[in-house]
């Protein structure tokens, strides 16, 4: 545990050092864009363009910098050889896989953190009115961000180039927000063995219908078995990716 | 007692490349002991295979054959990492971190206790020197001030056996005598020293006995009573019994 928490500090406060907080600075620019856009529009909708733009923005700049990140996580210290002093040292290397990961995810947590507070304001500040739950829509978008980092994290020490693994994260990010749809045209195919490869690829793709609150905003606060399965699924799919990423490392010489 | 044992270890590099295979012989059953309390130098060529003996003792490589055993217990040993200190050639440092935070993160790393931690960080970057620059980015370091950084975190937990691998190629004449003064103070104090080195001279200033690596194999072991005291015998023995296996060829004068 202590060195788990060794290395998530170091991760937190190099990322901090470095790039996570332009996200919020470029999050600002496009809120402030918006801001002025959505006041051209009618005054009824001018809260609800935020809201769906404001969380969308925070979603796609956080999903930028965890893919971003996640994937430069290992390689670059692979790169630098810094992974050599962490490594002969007393560290199991998914401890260190562990500490890395979370160090990133907390960095983008709180860039998100601060985005989300800076759009919420501005929505109270053109009077939004509270129907549903803002943390929650942001949980959501966290917990998506959760499963990409874990997902990128892995494809970087499988793929072992960097490009490779963002296009394929890219490509996974689109996928997992069709997975219903995978589904259906696997029921549709007519073709036994291919109904059962778009199946098997449905479900190994992240399936994100499981945080998609934002669809069903005006509903209000959904039932916490909900929300609780949202949460299992997550934390199951970053287990599966950060295990078998911690796999692939421990095969690995340096 | 020995602190360190090869037993006829092989290490075979294999790289593929467009479906072609390619193979290199790092290590070619090369048989060594080095006893606790000594200063052992391993002399060779580049490509002679001193890096990845090193590499295989740190647990960073495994064995193709044959055993390699630390301080008693078989490696790779998770364990026995916290008993040794380890300094690469060049500093394989987190330059986004100042120093104080670089030698903590180390200090954690290697299972120091918290409590006394911090004062154990204090006086490392006292002992080596960095004081004054305790608290500025490892980015703003010099090179003498890097090397001094990594050898403060291979010493900081006290380890038993100190592996430095080439640890004055590219310092300046004062910083190689204060390596040396380092290296002696160390054997003083009842450490074993490994260390690497292309530089006859050095070694034969500060070791008890040395190994000849040449073609992945130790062609020769000598002690200090071989040379201390008859000029050039040291470069002589070396001479005799290296071959080349870079493909070049000798200087021809005249």
């Amino acid at each position: 545990m202590g060195t788990i928490k060794a290395v998530f500090d170091y991760t937190l406060r190099e990322h901090l050092r470095h790039k996570v907080w332009l996200g919020c600075a470029l999050f600002g620019l496009v809120m402030v864009a918006s801001a002025l856009l959505a006041s051209a529009l009618a005054r009824d909708e001018r809260a609800r363009v935020m809201l769906d733009l404001g969380l969308a923005a925070n979603e796609a700049i956080a999903l930028v910098s965890v893919v971003f990140l996640t994937v430069h996580l290992i390689l670059q210290e692979v790169e630098s050889r810094a992974v050599f002093l962490i490594l002969t040292h007393p560290v199991k290397r998914s401890n260190y896989l562990l500490g890395r990961f979370l160090g990133t995810l907390a960095a983008v947590g709180l860039g998100m953190g601060a985005m989300g507070l800076a759009h919420w304001a501005l929505l109270r500040l053109l009077g939004w009115p509270v129907e549903g739950s803002y943390l929650l829509a942001w949980s959501c978008s966290l917990a998506k961000i959760a499963i990409m980092g874990a997902l990128s994290l892995f494809l970087s020490l499988a793929l072992t180039s960097e490009a490779a693994a963002m296009s394929f994260s890219v490509f996974f990010w689109m996928l997992g927000h069709f997975s219903a749809e995978m589904r259906f045209l696997a029921q549709k195919s007519g073709n036994a063995l291919l109904g059962a490869a778009i199946t098997a690829f449905s479900h190994a793709a992240p399936d994100f219908a499981h945080f998609n609150y934002r669809d069903a905003w005006h509903a209000g606060v959904p039932d916490p078995g909900w929300a609780l399965a949202a949460a299992v699924y997550a934390l199951a799919y970053c287990g599966a990716c950060l295990a078998l990423a911690a796999q692939v490392f421990d095969q690995k010489e340096f | 007692m020995n602190a360190l044992s090869f037993k006829h270890v092989g290490k075979m590099y294999r790289r593929s490349h467009l479906g072609r295979v390619s193979e290199t012989v790092g290590l070619d059953g090369l048989d060594l002991d080095v006893r606790q309390g000594e200063v052992f130098g391993l002399l060779g060529l580049n490509g002679s295979g001193k890096t990845t003996a090193i590499k295989l003792l740190m647990g960073l490589h495994l064995p193709t054959k044959g055993a390699v055993s630390v301080l008693g217990r078989s490696v790779p040993d998770i364990e026995i990492l916290a008993r040794i200190g380890y300094a690469p050639e060049a500093a394989y440092l987190n330059r986004s971190l100042t120093g104080r935070e670089n030698l903590r993160l180390f200090a954690a790393l290697s299972r120091l206790p918290a409590t006394g931690r911090e004062e154990r960080v204090t006086d490392m970057l006292k002992d080596v020197g960095l004081a004054h620059a305790a608290d500025k980015r490892l980015s703003e370091y010099s090179k003498g001030m890097l090397q001094r950084a990594s050898l403060a975190q291979a010493l900081i937990h006290d380890p038993e056996l100190i592996v430095m691998d080439e640890p004055v190629t590219g310092l300046d004449p004062l910083a190689i005598k204060e390596v040396r003064a380092l290296i002696l103070w160390l054997k003083g104090k009842g450490k074993t020293v490994l260390f690497s080195s292309h530089d006859i001279s050095e070694v034969e200033k500060v070791c008890d006995r040395i190994g000849i690596l040449s073609g992945g194999r130790l062609a020769r072991v000598m002690a200090q009573d071989e040379w201390r005291g008859k000029p050039d015998a040291l470069e002589d023995a070396f001479a005799a019994s290296v071959k080349r296996t870079d493909g070049v060829g000798e200087i021809r004068l005249g």
